[in-house]
């Protein structure tokens, strides 16, 4: 068998107001469009998952967020309607993916072997999490390729910082390991927000773009300095101003899925393709790509 | 009409889902003996606030008729489904939602189906509430508001229902300290997470058995220097908010939840 491989790895952040601007047949509630420039930048992704053809989508989501080890989907299909509990307004989505439980299985057994506590969840019944959907329909929205859906551990929040980094770069290592024994071609998805500082209050009309701009300057400033960073390939810059970013711009990475994917692709020294950057609800957003194979 | 009764419940599904773990039986059977003492007070309406529902916009108010459906904890899945069964007082919920608002706090209907009702709602409903018979006002966590903003929304709701002439329980969904074993444990044998833990729960739940609003909040603020207490313990603002003060407390239960801190505890009123 073929070793697999990672072909890319992606920054592909999960607000769900850019489902609804876009007004899948999916999604209930309908918009007169709004966060273009970000959804662009997908259509820019979607490029890419287009050309690169990919086996399985990997995606690390902090709206699955676990207490007890590290968890991955392991039902063989999953469907539903998913209402967002925070913007149930924006995001009532008819759900139905196939899950990769044979990779799935495989990343479990790895982070096992690496002496992390992780679990596969088998309930027929589980409400897939917006943050998880809402990457998987922006990068891919034809649900035709297998995906494995990981949990967010909540060890950088319930441990201090750097213990719950290390848990998500193991995660990280099992997870490359997994599917070079796969012999998949698999990408990476990391379905965060970069500064997390938002507003408290939402628009009478949620798309009204002339409400829309980063929340915080300096949130805005950290988004710029990292992603100059990333764009000139300095990864382990990036990695050591890692603490320093969350801290500082209350950045959502912390939930553990960016070094999950850093380590997972090795720290990859190329430099990154920003696709495009925008804010919602003032948060500030990024779809970037490190494209590691043809 | 007065509100007529009061509660602390935890919102964790363990002791629901599994009551035949001897750890978790204690508290499933004193949530349902509080049930007992609710039903008694006859509420025409619960005015419920859970930590487990979170919001970041604005605050949410539940004003879907008649919640129904299956519900999978996202931690817990692996020991069941839980299942939705929760009528909302609407028209009680709108005038909240009005009286938040013109209190500075901006405030939002959710009516949609499909919508994740909260663990926490879930379980406290299905013990003091079984088949959603009686009608709820459930308010969200939202994660920006302090204990004093949320001890105003429980004052608010309460005030809304003395004025729709009802009857009103108040019911704070929460747990006591929240930090918890985040490894595989044996159940049977589950215990607060640490003595330091468990020693400042215990002082806590012996400060509302003396009863007294103004203490309990002294008492909370200690606590949550020394306890890392389930969403800075605004469960319990809601409570005193509500009742604006109370005589004394009743333990009906207490014991951990996966290593965190739990109770059932009745407030008395009079």
């Amino acid at each position: 068998m073929t070793q697999g491989k990672i072909v890319a790895g992606f920054v592909a952040p999960h607000p769900p107001h850019l489902v609804y601007a876009e007004n899948p047949p999916q999604n209930e509630p309908r918009a007169q469009g709004g966060w273009e420039p970000l959804r662009w930048a997908y259509e820019r992704a979607r490029k890419s998952i287009e050309a690169l053809k990919p086996d399985v989508l990997l995606v690390h989501s902090p709206h699955w967020t676990t207490l007890v080890g590290h968890h991955f989907l392991g039902v063989p299909r999953l469907s539903g309607k998913s209402v967002d509990p925070i913007f149930p307004n924006l995001f009532r989505y008819q759900f139905d993916m196939t899950v990769d439980v044979a990779l799935a299985e495989a990343c479990c057994a790895e982070t096992q072997e690496l002496g992390l506590t992780a679990k596969m969840m088998r309930n027929p019944n589980f409400r897939v999490d917006y943050g998880t959907i809402t990457t998987l329909h922006m990068i891919r929205p034809q649900w035709d390729i297998p995906v494995v859906g990981i949990s967010a551990n909540n060890s950088p929040y319930y441990l201090d910082l750097n213990t719950g980094v290390e848990q998500m770069e193991t995660l990280g290592k099992a997870t490359r390991r997994a599917i070079e024994k796969s012999g998949k071609r698999a990408v990476l998805l990391c379905s965060n927000t970069f500064s997390h500082y938002h507003f408290q209050e939402e628009p009478e009309i949620p798309e009204d773009m002339s409400r829309e701009h980063p929340q915080s300057y300096q949130g805005y400033q950290w988004d710029m300095r990292m992603i100059e960073l990333m764009r000139k390939g300095e990864i382990r810059e990036v990695m050591r101003l890692f603490p320093q970013w969350v801290e500082e711009a209350f950045a959502e990475v912390k939930s553990g899925a960016f070094p999950w994917m850093i380590a997972a692709m090795d720290y990859p020294s190329i430099p990154a393709e920003l696709h495009g950057y925008g804010t919602v609800i003032g948060t500030g957003n990024a779809v970037m790509e490190w494209r590691l194979a043809a | 009409m007065p509100v007529v009764s009061a509660f602390l419940v935890p919102g964790n599904p363990l002791p629901l889902l599994k009551e035949d773990n001897a750890p978790w039986a204690a508290l499933a059977q004193a949530a349902r003996a509080a049930g007992d003492v609710l039903r008694q007070s006859k509420p025409d309406v619960l005015l419920i606030y859970s930590t487990q529902w979170i919001a970041v916009l604005d605050e949410l108010w539940q004003t879907r008729p008649h919640s129904t459906g299956l519900h999978v904890d996202e931690n817990w899945y692996a020991f069941g489904d839980l299942q939705m069964d929760l009528r909302a007082d609407v028209a009680l919920a709108k005038a909240c939602i009005d009286a938040a608002s013109a209190a500075g706090i901006r405030s939002k209907p959710v009516d949609y189906d499909g919508f994740p009702i909260d663990t926490g709602t879930i379980v406290a409903n299905a013990f003091l509430n079984p088949g959603g018979k009686i009608p709820a006002v459930v308010a969200s966590n939202n994660l920006y508001h302090d204990f004093a903003k949320t001890e105003t929304l429980g004052k608010l709701a309460a005030a809304q229902a003395n004025k729709h002439d009802k009857r009103a329980a108040v019911i704070a969904i929460g747990g006591l300290s929240a930090s918890y074993f985040d490894r595989d444990i044996d159940i049977s044998h589950d215990h607060i997470v640490n003595a330091a833990d468990d020693q400042a729960n215990r002082t806590l739940l012996e400060a509302m058995t003396r009863g007294g609003a103004g203490a309990l909040r002294d008492a909370v603020g200690h606590y949550n220097g020394s306890a890392k207490g389930d969403m800075g313990m605004k469960h319990l603002a809601w409570l005193l908010g509500g009742v604006g003060d109370f005589k004394r407390a009743v333990v009906h239960g207490y014991g951990a939840t996966y290593g965190a801190g739990a109770a059932v505890v009745e407030f008395q009123l009079s």
